[in-house]
């Protein structure tokens, strides 16, 4: 594989031909802000706020970070007075749509940036349309939600927006979504996502809820294997203990 | 039922290929008005396509529509002549007559109001087109009169 020379900020780093800024940068401990990315659902680019400005044969560009490849050598700058300023707008738009939300409030705050209260918006819906969760629930192979109507009703929902058949409760929309806008109610066996109630199951170890039985049906389905539910801390408890053993047995 | 047997008709008619979602819709709607549910679901089996994209296909595009539509589709202009000459009034006039709003259809299936945004006649503005046809220099007068005029029409008919 062809390696190309990537200068971020400075600092040199080597990438794979064809490798993503973003993915370059944050190997190599530069922090690009970013809404709509996620490492394992690339190719967004809805938020614009990764911009970064790129030097290629000796002419300036402004790129999002998340979906440029690295053909060849460049010289990349994240943080120039161009783009702070390109943020700054970026920032005060998503103040407009999303007053109310925290993650999006903190972020602009950095770049100076608070509240219009010119363009008062009422509190309640903190979604920033990033898509960012429908791509995870295509992902997946449910398709569960989708982004339905356009301009100023546009809005992420389920089909008719009755509860989906297709959905599986497993919770990935809300665990990617940036501004943490999807809700999920949780208690005694139950949980609610997208107004479908979902039955739990429990742990076979110690007993906590922790999955949805239709997750739990999905991925077995999926990968062909049957074995009782464990949940997260269990399974990482086992394997700790399986470790301690074998390092127990090389001791003797 | 007459209406499935036809929109499977239309929907058969088309090789199962993805391409062709946009297409079918705009047929079904031809012939229908608006989409059924059944025939979103029909499209979504048969082309593969997951119910939530095509939902947000169907919302996203304004001339596809997933209520019923009546058989008269009142389309009031509310342009920017039409509503400098208070075309809001002859649509709370019409909602008043009618006893429904915007976007919704009267529960005989006659009727149903929609707002547009210019239809080219603005000399006549405001104005409303119900089925093709141009009501023009409308006063909120005017209302009650065309409405009936397409009532009686139906007795007759």
């Amino acid at each position: 594989m062809d390696n190309v020379k990537v200068i971020i900020n400075g600092k040199e780093c080597i990438a794979e031909k064809g490798e993503l800024l973003m993915d370059i940068a944050s190997r190599n401990g530069i922090y690009i802000p970013h809404l709509c990315h996620h490492e394992s659902l690339r190719g967004q680019a809805t938020c614009r706020i990764c911009i970064v400005e790129v030097m290629e044969n000796g002419k300036k560009k402004i790129v999002t970070s998340c979906i440029f490849p690295v053909v060849r050598d460049i010289v990349v700058e994240t943080n120039t007075e161009d783009i702070i300023n390109m943020r700054k707008t970026l920032f005060s738009l998503l103040m407009a749509e999303v007053p109310g939300n925290e993650t999006i409030r903190s972020m602009a705050e950095e770049y100076g940036i608070r509240e219009n209260l010119r363009f008062y918006k009422s509190r309640g819906n903190e979604c920033i349309l990033c898509g960012l969760c429908v791509k995870a629930c295509e992902e997946l192979g449910c398709n569960a939600i989708a982004t339905v109507s356009r301009g100023t009703t546009k809005k992420v929902s389920t089909p008719y927006e009755e509860p989906s058949i297709e959905c599986i409760g497993c919770g990935s929309c809300a665990s990617v979504c940036p501004t943490g806008c999807i809700k999920i109610e949780e208690g005694y066996g139950k949980r609610k996502i997208w107004n479908r109630e979902f039955e739990m199951i429990k742990c076979s170890v110690c007993g906590k809820y922790f999955i949805t039985k239709e997750e739990y049906d999905y991925i077995n389905e999926k990968c062909e294997v049957l074995e009782a539910p464990v949940c997260k801390s269990c399974k990482q408890n086992e394997v700790a203990k399986k470790v301690l053993e074998s390092l127990m047995i090389e001791e003797k | 039922m007459e209406n499935e047997k036809r929109i499977e008709e239309i929907i058969y008619g088309y090789p199962a290929e993805k391409r062709f979602s946009l297409a079918i819709m705009q047929d079904i709607q031809r012939e229908f008005n608006y989409i059924p549910r059944n025939a979103m679901e029909t499209i979504s089996e048969y082309l593969l396509i997951p119910l939530s994209k095509l939902y947000g296909m169907a919302t996203f595009y304004k001339a596809l529509s997933l209520n019923p539509k009546g058989k008269y589709i009142i389309k009031v202009c509310d342009g920017t002549a039409c509503h400098i000459r208070s075309s809001m009034v002859i649509v709370s006039e019409l909602e008043k007559i009618l006893g429904i709003k915007v976007g919704e259809i009267t529960p005989d299936g006659l009727f149903s109001i929609e707002t547009v945004n210019c239809v080219g006649a603005c000399a006549l503005a405001p104005v409303m087109v119900i089925n093709g046809e141009y009501h023009g220099k409308l006063t909120p007068q005017d209302i009650a009169g065309i409405i009936n005029m397409y009532k009686e029409g139906e007795v007759n008919e």
